[in-house]
């Protein structure tokens, strides 16, 4: 299967404005540490292809406030950096 | 009639609704205790329905059963380890995908259960309408619909859970299926460890070593290091086709089920307006509002606990002063008189005005806010803050009240989900000055040296939480944690089960706190009648008089402190024979002594808090930490202040 990467852009979580949705493609894990990490984040719900909506971040570069499968998620910016998704013409 | 004795299990993401269905089903039997060998809290509760006797036990709210915290794996092992009869799975409605995730994984234990859809009045008003039936036949286990603050369905939903018990086990649970390529190699990682012996189910034991369960992997590895080198190839294989880890691919994968299910089941109409829930989050979270919002709830908050807790406090001291005085005429003043008036009733008394005039109203409001969906929102908007004291914005509410008082604060440590961020939240909030510390401090130092002192007192305490706070962060062991928590819509909380909640477990906290505080007074009182306290003052010398530069009767002022910290200075006056402390202290001595009272160690009380919080370990740890860290700051702080007057 021949992967189509055209016209996508691949940001940070942390890079969309209020508002915006994105694609989860994938999440940044350092070596070794970081496994609880990405299994916090994959059993609440933020899998790769699952589509996520930013509704606002928290003042003074605090959390965000997203919106993953029908509920209301609060996520610490540190992990939303690593978070990356695909915005653009799907 | 036969009696049929029955275990059922409650288990749930939080917030679903879960403990109000507790409380309904079991009354007022119940008990609340920690999980052996753990702190998990661990709540149980005795049902008699049709004959059954039924005992039930609420398994903590989670997401997921891997080994992220510790709720997940006590509530696994305890599925799998003592096999209840049923375990009734409670569901928001009103989220399915979510809440079905972990339905599904409940599945995969393959042991008997059934859905207790609850909340499905708030599905209704979201516009969600859900096909029981239909989800019944998807998930092939029975689904009852309820909603558990009304009482409604309730009935039908033990109906059901016994009706369900009673029939004979499938020999073969059904279980849904992952794509082809995970499939096959789950089947092939079942033929590996069927005769292994272990209390989970085989499929179960294959799924976890290909999602790289650490528990699991580490037993099966003593068992048979090979399987785990075969788990290592066929992960990578899948982390080849699916060009994700194969963790990832699985729960992916598992998600995709869930939500299918979901679709399926529910059909999606206009929503019946919420406005109110909806524009309460907005507000609550807005960037100015918000925080308005939260500092005039902490007002509120404090000025009532504290309002509500001296009254009462002065109140009970009152009556209890009454009761000594007649006790002290009733049993004369020879050694026993005095042991039970002076040291047991001191250390009922000790207890009771801290447990029931600051505990009770702590806990009301604790579970009040967590259950309406408030602490969430604090949280959200505090994250940032707490990350400067290496924790997150969950911790925020525990260190705040630590102001009023230390014990309620550690108590509220509890609402922090690892292991490790539990143990640093009640470490920094045992640092924080209590209302009896301050006493010592505007007391002590305020009143004599002024209050730019007592100010900058405060100042040295925040700062030194921030620097030790952080070298907790760094040296603690564990993963650090992101916040990451759901946002629940805003609810009126159900009061009944708040009460409950608050009843049963300041009965836990006065049971593991009462024999360590009257224990405590007993001693200390039988150590002034045998006239030990002079001998101590000398062994202590040392390290008050020339370490710290105080008078040698400090060090007994400070032993009586661990009883009530303002006991510190009260004895300080007593044993000095002035509370013209001007007289008989030179200000660095002021200064050193209430540096040493503000750290040394968390008052009896909290040290109980800390035990039921963190388990005996880390609170002698942190107990005895802190009295080194006290003493070596003090005589520090007694040479600084020395070399520049």
């Amino acid at each position: 299967m021949e992967k189509r990467k055209t016209a996508k852009i691949e940001v940070p979580l942390t890079a969309l404005r209020a508002g915006e949705t994105g694609t989860v493609t994938s999440t940044k894990v350092d070596n070794g540490r970081g496994r609880i990490f990405e299994k916090r984040l994959l059993d609440m719900g933020l899998t790769p292809g699952t589509r996520v909506t930013v509704v606002k971040s928290a003042p003074f570069h605090g959390p965000l406030e997203i919106l993953v499968r029908g509920s209301r998620l609060a996520l610490g910016r540190g992990m939303a950096k690593r978070i990356l998704v695909e915005t653009g013409n799907v | 009639m036969k009696t049929n004795k029955l275990l059922f299990a409650l288990a749930g993401n939080a917030n679903v609704g879960k403990s109000v269905l507790f409380n309904y089903l079991t009354g007022l039997h119940q008990h609340i205790g920690n999980w052996p060998g753990k702190t998990v809290e661990r709540a149980e509760g005795t049902l008699h329905y049709k004959g059954c006797t039924i005992d039930i036990v609420d398994l903590p709210g989670i997401y997921s059963l891997s080994t992220y915290s510790l709720e997940e794996l006590v509530s696994r092992k305890y599925i799998a380890v003592n096999r209840p009869d049923l375990v009734i799975n409670v569901v928001d409605a009103s989220v399915l995908e979510r809440n079905l995730f972990f339905t599904l994984q409940l599945i995969e234990l393959e042991i008997p259960m059934i859905v207790a859809l609850n909340q499905m009045d708030i599905a209704k008003k979201k516009g969600i309408q859900i096909d029981v039936k239909k989800l019944e036949k998807l998930l092939g286990i029975p689904v009852m619909p309820t909603v558990a603050v009304k009482g409604v369905g309730i009935d039908r939903l033990l109906e059901k859970a016994i009706e369900t018990v009673k029939k004979k086990p499938p020999r073969k649970y059904a279980h849904f299926r992952y794509g082809k390529e995970i499939e096959e190699r789950i089947n092939t990682l079942i033929e590996m460890v069927r005769n292994l012996p272990f209390v989970y189910p085989e499929r179960y034991l294959a799924i976890k070593l290909l999602e790289g369960d650490e528990e699991i992997e580490r037993e099966v590895r003593r068992r048979d290091p090979k399987i785990v080198s075969a788990v290592d190839r066929l992960v990578e294989e899948i982390r080849n086709i699916h060009e994700h880890t194969c963790s990832a691919a699985i729960v992916s994968e598992r998600y995709e089920v869930a939500g299918c299910i979901a679709r399926k089941a529910q059909k999606l109409v206009s929503p019946i307006k919420t406005p109110w829930a909806e524009r309460l989050h907005n507000l609550t979270t807005h960037k100015i509002t918000g925080y308005a919002v939260l500092a005039f709830l902490l007002l509120a908050v404090f000025y009532s606990i504290f309002t509500f807790g001296d009254y009462t406090s002065r109140l009970l001291s009152d009556s209890f002063r009454s009761l000594e005085q007649l006790l002290t005429d009733l049993l004369g003043t020879g050694i026993w008189g005095q042991l039970i008036s002076g040291g047991l009733v001191q250390g009922i008394v000790a207890g009771v005005t801290i447990a029931l005039p600051y505990i009770l109203p702590f806990y009301l409001i604790l579970y009040f806010l967590e259950d309406s969906g408030y602490l969430s929102r604090i949280a959200f908007l505090m994250d940032n803050a707490m990350h400067k004291i290496g924790l997150h914005g969950k911790a925020f509410i525990p260190i705040m009240l630590g102001f009023g008082c230390n014990v309620p604060a550690c108590l509220g440590c509890r609402i922090m989900e690892t292991k490790r961020e539990k143990l640093i939240a009640a470490f920094v909030t045992t640092l924080v000055p209590c209302a009896a510390t301050t006493v010592i401090i505007l007391g002590l130092v305020g009143q004599f040296l002024g209050i730019q002192w007592a100010l900058a007192l405060y100042v040295v305490n925040v700062l030194i939480i921030l620097a030790l706070g952080r070298i907790a962060f760094r040296f603690v062991p564990g993963e650090p944690t992101a916040l990451i928590m759901e946002m629940h819509d805003y609810r009126w909380p159900h009061i009944r089960t708040i009460l409950k909640q608050t009843w049963f477990r300041l009965v836990e906290f006065i049971k593991i706190a009462f024999p360590l505080i009257i224990v405590g007074s007993l001693v200390l009182k039988l150590a002034e009648i045998l006239g030990w306290l002079e001998p101590i003052s000398s062994v202590l010398s040392p390290l008050t008089v020339m370490w710290l530069g105080l008078p040698a009767t400090a060090g007994v002022a400070l032993i009586f402190g661990v009883l009530r910290k303002e006991l510190t200075l009260i004895m300080l006056g007593t044993l000095l024979g002035t509370t013209n402390f001007a007289q008989v202290l030179t200000p660095i001595q002021m200064i050193v002594f209430t540096l040493v009272a503000m750290f040394y160690i968390p008052c009896i009380a909290t040290i109980a808090a800390l035990i039921r919080e963190l388990g005996w370990r880390k609170a002698i740890f942190i107990a005895a930490f802190e009295i080194l860290f006290a003493i070596t700051l003090g005589g520090i702080a007694f040479r600084l202040l020395t070399l520049t007057v």
